[in-house]
């Protein structure tokens, strides 16, 4: 294994809670020196969301936390002093990414705004990736991933016809669509970094990022001038195409049949009669798609949901047992031969369980190794190594509440 | 199309791929990158899924395969035929990415195996967006969007209380794919511009659906619970989908972390004078174990949407933000095309299109010196394949008999 692809370079990160966070690590596993600038005084929140180990709350504990900032060095710089506000420009000069996720303004107010960082180091990409980018009408409006999911049409869409919407269940902009569009932007900013010398401002909007998931559904109404309704489990050309119940309490199959031979076999895997499995073309299963929903819900729910799908699975249908938890972490064979799931060492939250990435690279590292910092665990050795204090400077910042 | 610089200027990336890869490839052409997409003669998965333009069938029609392609050159090839490889293996030798969904194991029985191409071309990244990864008991599964949803566990978590998980609009499991495989490959870009070493990405679908548990793999690790899904129902008082005037909106009065916004929930509420808001302040109100209860809900709901009733998911959205109350509309895309926040920052952008003019989802971010930029329409089945041939060296007469065999249109 060579070095880690992203060694050399240095991210000063100010982003807190979910997306912001979820983008810089994504760096800082490649090798990226991603340095999470944090405060006492104004704790990242979602250090105080659960779960904790045992339910015990902790600033150091929150496994949400964790999982969003493997990799990474936390120091900690109060950024309503002016000293500390200096330390973190001395941080910034020498860094080649400044990143943040505040509402607008708040990095003006710190001193590092574009217009002063861009001063300080012209080769810098800035990324600023605020709710609803930095201008318009809403830019200072506050949300969350699920509301934002709301805002931009996800999370209407997603529902079962009739019902309330229901999304993900997540704050789901938060964990895919804004995380890779930033890291992606990055890197491709640092590109242009390499061969001109010239950094860069990246606006992120997280409505528009989130939007940018959404394409065809926008295009339906740009296009065809009608909006789309919600379809549940049902797509817009296969059938049956859906959820059904399996055996046992709150288990669910996936099953997704693409083309005439597949119809056959789960036909004849479920025993369903004759009628429904003989000449029943595409066309025809997607206008009968309620009854034969209903038909097969009846025969599945005395299938176990695993076995059920490995038989289809086996025929060459698209068939999944609806993995809760427990599933992904402890009962997929395919997720366990990737080492998908890692055990980290904390020093507050003991072997914790933590995501890989979900990519592998044939030559360089993609392995996680370092577990999320505590708060403030690398204040000193940032200041020491990074800034070349020396111990007595660093004594009296502390003792004065700049470092905290 | 103006002069500025572009982020990804050089890049040339040969895309054998659809559902999975298509959004991944346009990532790349709209910051600058040249990216060729390699169909079968039939035209590549996309083009035969709904909704299409004006309803009507047709390769050129699909919309989810417009999106997903626009600013990208296409050039039908035949790799299953021995010289249709041949040319792909030319354009691999002059690329700085081959970008690729196919069966693990496919693209080597057709004489294009990945390591192969990166020995021939030792700068090259080939990734590969495939539902499982190229390895493991799942390598050669059937899938679909709805099967790796299921398999990544966000399925799971979407849905109702009471009844089935609902998949999340908009194939997002092949959109993480696409998304995770965007950001890998540039990693392995980075290396190989530096390094001049190239490499193979194994990207796998599931896994990236299984970085968007949010954080129910640790509470099954931590706590030992199991995160269910909430739909239909408030997840605390305060937390979830009411219905208003003309639809619904999203309410987080407790916000994440603590419940921080409480205090303005009821300051809002106190202030519009809605009938029982001063039970809100009485003790209990505002901690999660009291807010949890069915009583504490049902109180809530029934004040609430007493009070939404007769205002719009609109009115309740603006007016929930100067209350610092994080609130959002419902909407539907309609709503989403007309906002003025995405108006006032040019968000959608005009494409001629369908015998038309249509606006298209635009920047995804705004670099301020290498601007994203939408470089066309999606192109038309075959639409670039001569072009592209004679810039990989082939001479007219070549192409011709290529044609006259069946191996490119």
């Amino acid at each position: 294994m060579t070095r880690r692809p992203l060694e050399g370079v240095r991210i000063v990160d100010f982003c807190w809670v979910g997306a912001g966070s979820y983008a810089t690590k994504l760096l800082a596993d490649q090798g990226a020196d991603v340095i999470k600038i944090e405060s006492r005084a104004r704790l990242d929140g979602i250090r105080l969301s659960g779960p904790f180990p045992g339910g015990v709350q902790g600033v150091n504990k929150s496994g949400y936390f964790a999982d969003r900032n493997t990799s990474k060095r936390s120091c900690t710089i109060n950024m309503k002093t002016e000293e500390g506000q200096r330390i973190a420009r001395d941080l910034v000069a020498g860094a080649d990414v400044i990143a943040n996720s505040f509402t607008p303004g708040v990095m003006e107010r710190f001193g590092l705004g574009w217009d002063d960082v861009q001063r300080l180091n012209p080769r810098i990409v800035y990324l600023a990736m605020s709710m609803q980018g930095d201008g318009g009408p809403e830019r200072d409006y506050l949300g969350y991933g699920l509301t934002i999911s709301a805002l931009v049409g996800l999370h209407g869409l997603t529902a079962i016809p009739g019902r309330l919407p229901v999304g993900t269940g997540t704050n789901y902009p938060d964990h895919i669509p804004n995380p890779c569009h930033a890291a992606f932007a990055v890197l491709a900013a640092l590109r242009h970094v390499r061969r001109t010398g010239e950094g860069q401002y990246i606006d992120l909007a997280q409505t528009e990022a989130t939007i940018s998931v959404l394409g065809p559904a926008m295009l339906e109404f740009s296009v065809n001038g009608r909006d789309r309704d919600p379809i549940g489990n049902a797509h817009d050309r296969y059938a049956p195409h859906g959820v059904y119940p399996a055996a046992g309490e709150d288990r669910w199959i996936a099953i997704a049949v693409t083309s005439d031979e597949q119809f056959a076999a789960l036909a004849d895997t479920l025993g369903l009669p004759e009628s429904m499995s003989r000449g029943l073309d595409e066309a025809t299963r997607r206008e009968r798609r309620a009854h034969i929903d209903d038909v097969i819900a009846g025969a599945t729910a005395c299938f176990d949901s695993v076995e059920l799908a490995t038989r289809l699975q086996k025929l060459g249908v698209p068939a999944a047992p609806v993995h809760d938890a427990a599933g992904v972490v402890d009962h997929d064979p395919q997720l366990a031969a990737r080492d998908h799931w890692v055990r980290l060492p904390h020093a507050e939250m003991g072997e914790s369980l933590y995501n890989a990435p979900p990519f592998r690279f044939s030559r360089t590292a993609s392995e996680l190794e370092v577990a999320a910092p505590l708060l403030g665990e690398h204040t000193v050795e940032v200041c020491r190594e990074v800034l070349g204090m020396d111990e007595a400077e660093i004594a009296r910042l502390t003792a004065e509440g700049v470092l905290a | 199309m103006s002069s500025c610089a572009r982020a990804l200027e050089g890049i040339r990336v040969v895309e054998l791929g659809g559902a999975l890869t298509n959004y991944c490839g346009k990532l790349f052409a709209e910051l600058g990158a040249d990216v060729i997409l390699i169909e079968p003669p039939g035209g590549s998965d996309l083009r035969s899924q709904p909704p299409y333009a004006d309803d009507e069938e047709g390769v050129e029609q699909s919309l989810g395969f417009f999106y997903r392609n626009t600013s990208k050159r296409s050039a039908v090839i035949d790799i299953e035929s021995p010289s249709g490889a041949e040319v792909v293996r030319k354009l691999a030798a002059t690329a700085d990415m081959v970008l690729e969904d196919r069966p693990p194991g496919y693209l080597a029985s057709v004489g294009l195996d990945p390591a192969r191409l990166i020995e021939e071309n030792p700068a090259l990244v080939v990734t590969s967006i495939t539902p499982f990864g190229q390895e493991g008991p799942y390598a050669q599964f059937a899938h679909a969007d709805i099967v790796c949803m299921a398999l990544g566990g966000m399925l799971w978590m979407g849905g109702y209380d009471d009844g089935p998980p609902v998949r999340a609009v908009g194939d997002q499991a092949y959109m993480a794919g696409s998304l995770f495989g965007a950001v890998s490959a540039m990693v392995a870009l980075t290396h190989a511009e530096i390094r001049g070493e190239g490499q193979h990405v194994d990207v796998s679908v599931q896994e990236a659906v299984a970085l968007g548990l949010e954080n129910a793999a640790q509470y099954y690790d931590l706590e030992c619970r199991i995160r269910r899904r909430f739909g239909g129902t408030q997840r605390e008082a305060g937390f979830g989908v009411f219905p208003c005037a003309d639809g619904h909106v999203f309410l987080l009065a407790s916000g994440i972390g603590g419940n921080r916004f409480w205090a303005n929930m009821v300051s809002w509420l106190l202030h519009e004078g809605v009938r029982g808001a001063e039970i809100l302040e009485r003790e209990g109100w505002g901690e999660s174990d009291f807010m949890a209860t069915d009583h504490a809900k049902a109180v809530f709901w029934d004040i609430f949407t007493a009070f939404a009733a007769d205002r719009t998911k609109k009115d309740l959205y603006h007016d929930s933000q100067k209350w610092r109350v994080p609130l959002g509309p419902v909407n539907k895309p309609s709503d989403v095309l007309a906002s003025a926040q995405l108006q006032d920052r040019g968000y959608f952008v005009d494409v001629e299109a369908f015998g038309r003019t249509i606006a298209v989802p635009g920047a995804p971010y705004k670099l301020s010196e290498t601007p994203w930029q939408l470089g066309g329409a999606a192109p038309k089945l075959g639409e670039h394949s001569d072009e592209v041939l004679s810039e990989a060296g082939f001479g007219a007469a070549e192409i011709a008999e290529l044609r006259r065999e069946g191996v490119i249109r």
